[in-house]
């Protein structure tokens, strides 16, 4: 019954919640670049107008995928709110990734193709790290249910500090933020236009809207399992690493997906590495 | 009813198969190969319903059925023998002379006959396997029928050599259902040569100069696996002074000396389940006509090689072969995974992705916890149906559009909406929950965490080979679409058939808590509570009913959003403002103002993963793990 209860309460705090990241990200954005930026509900206004907006598509699969990808992040945060297992939780994540992969690859518009498969290089350098991340968790509380996780007398950071910056490389390719931001270019106006939701719009574009912000409490939420010991660890940790992530956004150029996956894949399997020796020999 | 049943199981595809060799009409070979699936399919799943036993067959007509067995196995071998002069290979001739001088010295001087050995032992492992083989198998065979008809049409053949075919491909289920169940190590040295003949010959079915050759690589290959399983059967006598398999694995501790034998066991395994640096057979194998391929790397063959594997599991738990095995599989899984990413050829990525999935099931054997285990049986029966039916789909479409390329199938839901949604499904079925494979494929994960090296290998081949699946299924929706497809026309057979596996792979998982308390749990014992559909162990907990009904219900109401947008409108694609302005047209005002037609192609991201920059590197590496896991051995 508890966990049917959280799994609602996640259901429905996500978005909203995700909703607020995005807008303080926007509002503090613009002052790290000496500009006002807009309201902090300023995501919410947007979201609401593209759901008044005519519908338009060019195959109807992209409504089909879209609304999947929403579902699968929706549920893939309702099993991390419910404790369920952090792998099972991922892959059903990775449904929504998936499903946003093909809606993108199903109009044949040059930006929406090169998108999808840029999209695809992203999954393919953060989902390994993810399930590494994972399992030296495991390897540290003996388990992979986070109910199990959660009952564990450490601050999980203590021992898996490393483990945690390679998160924040997941965190940062997820969030689609400079220099990996390059599937959908979270500034318009750039090479590839908007990448794999260039050819979504209106309220379709609106669902993956939301299913982004879904996505952002998902992974902020395994952030959280680092400092799970007290409420005021959780919310130093994600304070300062979303900081972080908007001090890189900001710092850094768009790099090319080549040097993302060389750079991405032997820093990160290199820190994994080093972080897990110390386990063993610990 | 037992003998029956068996007899069904093993002889019935036997006597069917020179059936369709010598009635050579196509009504009559169509009704032998469907009554003999139909027999074969209800007899094998009536046997998993009975449960483990063993049975000794005994004699016929005063003859002893372990004499016939040899004299089969000889006649087989000096046939091979046949094939080697007639090919003017001599690694062949080496490798089948290498089997036959041993195993007749072993025949004459080291076997005591007088020792009554079981021939026929199944559990639970050997039953799944059959239900796979039987099941699968014969759906395979249905989809032959109509496709040899059409195969041989586009070949313009005059005397066609269908006979032939179906001979070998019915002849495989019963090899393959004895290879599972026998007990008697010499019985299972048999079958599996069989097995090794009967994809030879069906490599080389088209006879063409391309055929010839990958046949020939094939049969080198396993015939190398058939050497290392000689020694390995004779070292493992001389170890243990029995030819009962349940004997020599559950010989006492195993350390030392009788590791080497099963090394060698392990070795021949890795060999038919295609294991880099063996890799290349299979790959070849794509040539052959597409239910070969579909036979070959879904129920039969390379399940053998696993099989093979896994049954020797609890032999060498524990020990640093076991670890060699894990770290084996898992660099396959990786490493094939890996070269699939760059493969525009369909069947070449579902062969590569077959090896790589052959491999995690081979690492988790490696692995030899509970966990693992049950993985590894999960893996089998999911990576089967699902693996069947994206072969079959790729076969229908290249019928259908003449290609196999990827790049041909973009919009392939325009032209053949039917087969595009079943592969469709297919390809999900073999990468996301709550399906089987990603089931199998989460426990394997779990259970090797803590093993550094291992771990990373699935981890990234886990990500590696999401790209290429998604990829896959993306382009084949490619197209702008507004309004309603015209239905496929697709023959009874091949419809039916692509339907029941599609109805397999999918509801299968709904049966996955039931196969694991019925069938896998009694073997392997308890490591999962499972309640409501719910695998839950203190490790871990995978959701799997609860997840089924909200992704279903999730696929029905986003076909119904679909539905309803019927009545939005529809936009051009996105180019920067200058499409070509007539509805239906992509493309867009190129320079000197003529119209250029839009095109797209996949990341194949050759500098990365392209075969020809990995192959040689891979087929190195390999080979000095599989030193390392012998030389541990000794």
């Amino acid at each position: 019954m508890k966990t049917i209860i959280l799994m609602i309460l996640g259901i429905v705090i996500a978005p909203i919640l995700g909703g607020l990241i995005a807008g303080i990200d926007r509002r503090v954005t613009a002052r790290l670049q000496s500009r006002f930026g807009p309201p902090i509900l300023q995501p919410f206004y947007d979201v609401a107008k593209l759901f008044g907006k005519d519908k338009v598509v060019s195959n109807f699969w992209q409504v089909f995928c879209s609304w999947v990808y929403l579902i699968a992040a929706a549920l893939s945060v309702a099993l991390l709110f419910g404790q369920t297992d952090l792998l099972l939780v991922f892959f059903v994540q990775a449904i929504g990734a998936v499903f946003l992969v093909m809606g993108g690859l199903s109009t044949p518009s040059p930006y929406s193709q090169v998108g999808a498969q840029r999209e695809l290089i992203q999954v393919l350098t953060y989902e390994p790290l993810i399930i590494l991340v994972f399992a030296s968790i495991f390897m540290v509380t003996g388990s992979f249910r986070i109910d199990e996780i959660l009952a564990y007398k450490q601050p999980l950071l203590i021992q898996l500090p490393l483990m945690f910056v390679v998160l924040g490389y997941a965190l940062t390719i997820k969030l689609r933020k400079s220099p990996f931001d390059f599937s959908t270019s979270h500034h318009g106006h750039q090479e590839i236009v908007k990448g794999v939701l260039t050819e979504f719009s209106g309220p379709y574009l609106g669902i993956i809207e939301i299913a982004h912000w879904y996505e952002t409490i998902f992974i902020l939420g395994i952030c959280a399992l680092f400092w799970h010991t007290s409420l005021v660890g959780v919310i130093l940790l994600l304070v300062s690493t979303y900081f972080a992530e908007l001090i890189i956004d900001n710092t850094m150029a768009r790099m090319t997906w080549r040097w993302m996956l060389k750079y991405v894949w032997s820093i990160g399997l290199a820190m994994s590495f080093v972080n897990l020796i110390w386990l063993y020999a610990g | 009813m037992l003998p029956m049943m068996l007899v069904i199981a093993i002889l019935l595809p036997l006597v069917a198969a020179i059936g369709c060799y010598f009635l050579r009409v196509s009504a009559i070979r169509t009704l032998i190969v469907l009554a003999t699936g139909v027999c074969v399919a209800a007899v094998s799943l009536a046997l998993l319903g009975q449960g483990s036993f063993t049975y000794s067959p005994g004699t016929i007509v005063g003859i002893s059925w372990d004499s016939l067995v040899t004299l089969a196995d000889f006649a087989l071998l000096f046939v091979m023998l046949y094939y080697a002069f007639k090919l003017k290979n001599q690694l062949i001739k080496v490798f089948v002379i290498l089997q036959i001088i041993p195993l007749a010295l072993f025949e004459l001087f080291v076997i005591d006959h007088a020792v009554e050995t079981p021939a026929i032992f199944a559990d639970s492992l050997s039953l799944i396997m059959v239900a796979v083989i039987s099941v699968i198998g014969s759906l395979i065979c249905f989809f032959a029928i109509p496709y040899m008809k059409e195969h041989e049409e586009h070949l313009h053949l005059v005397k066609s050599k269908q006979p032939q075919f179906f001979f070998f491909l019915v002849l495989f289920l019963g090899a393959m259902n004895g290879l599972v169940l026998s007990n008697n190590i010499l019985w299972l040295y048999f079958f599996f040569e069989v097995t090794t003949f009967c994809s030879f010959m069906l490599i080389g079915h088209d006879q063409n100069q391309i055929a010839v050759k990958n046949a020939t690589r094939a049969l080198w290959m396993n015939a190398l696996g058939g050497v290392a399983f000689v020694f390995g059967m004779i070292w493992a006598y001389v170890e243990t002074g029995s030819l009962d398999l349940q004997v020599i694995i559950h010989s006492g501790p195993m350390g030392g000396l009788m590791l080497a034998p099963l090394g060698l066991l392990c070795l021949a395994g890795f060999t038919k389940a295609a294991q880099v640096p063996f890799q290349s057979w299979l790959l070849g194998a794509m040539v052959a006509p597409t239910p070969v391929s579909a036979l070959l790397h879904s129920s039969t063959m390379v399940k053998a090689g696993v099989y093979i594997v896994l049954r020797l599991a609890p032999a060498y738990a524990g020990t640093f072969l076991s670890q060699g095995i894990a770290l084996c599989g898992a660099f396959t899984f990786l490493a094939c995974a890996a070269i699939a990413v760059s493969q525009s050829n369909g069947k070449k990525i579902l062969a590569y992705s077959t090896i790589s999935n052959l491999g995690l099931i081979i690492c988790c054997a490696g692995l030899n916890t509970k966990w693992s285990i049950t993985a590894a049986i999960i893996l089998i029966i999911f990576h089967a149906a699902s693996k069947a039916l994206l072969f079959l789909c790729v076969g229908t479409i290249e019928h259908g559009i003449g290609s196999r390329d990827l790049e041909d199938m973009h919009g392939l839901y325009l032209k053949m909406p039917r087969t595009a949604v079943i592969t469709i499904i297919g390809v999900l079925t073999m990468l996301l929950p709550p399906f089987g494979v990603l089931l199998g494929k989460w426990m394997a994960i779990e259970s090797a965490s803590g093993n550094m090296f291992v771990i990373t290998m699935l981890a990234l081949g886990s990500a590696v080979s999401l790209v290429f699946w998604a990829r896959w299924a993306g382009i084949l929706l490619t197209a702008p679409l507004r309004d309603k497809v015209p239905a496929e026309s697709q023959s009874i057979l091949t419809k039916l058939t692509l339907t029941v596996l599609a109805g397999i792979a999918v509801v299968l998982s709904l049966f996955s808590p039931m196969i694991y308390t019925r069938l896998i749990e009694p073997m392997v014992g308890k490591t999962f509570e499972i309640t409501a559909g719910v695998f839950a162990s203190p490790m871990g907990v995978f959701a799997v009913y609860p997840i089924f009904i909200i992704l279903a219900g999730a696929f029905i109401y986003s076909w119904i959003e679909t539905k309803k947008s019927a009545n939005a409108k529809t936009s051009q694609s996105y180019m920067c403002g200058a499409n070509v302005k007539e509805t239906g047209v992509q493309s867009f005002i190129g320079p000197m103002n003529t119209p250029v037609a839009v095109k797209a192609s996949n990341y194949y991201m050759k500098e990365f993963f392209g075969e020809e920059k990995l192959t040689l590197w891979v087929n190195f590496i390999a080979l000095a793990l599989i030193v390392l896991m012998l030389g541990g051995a000794l």
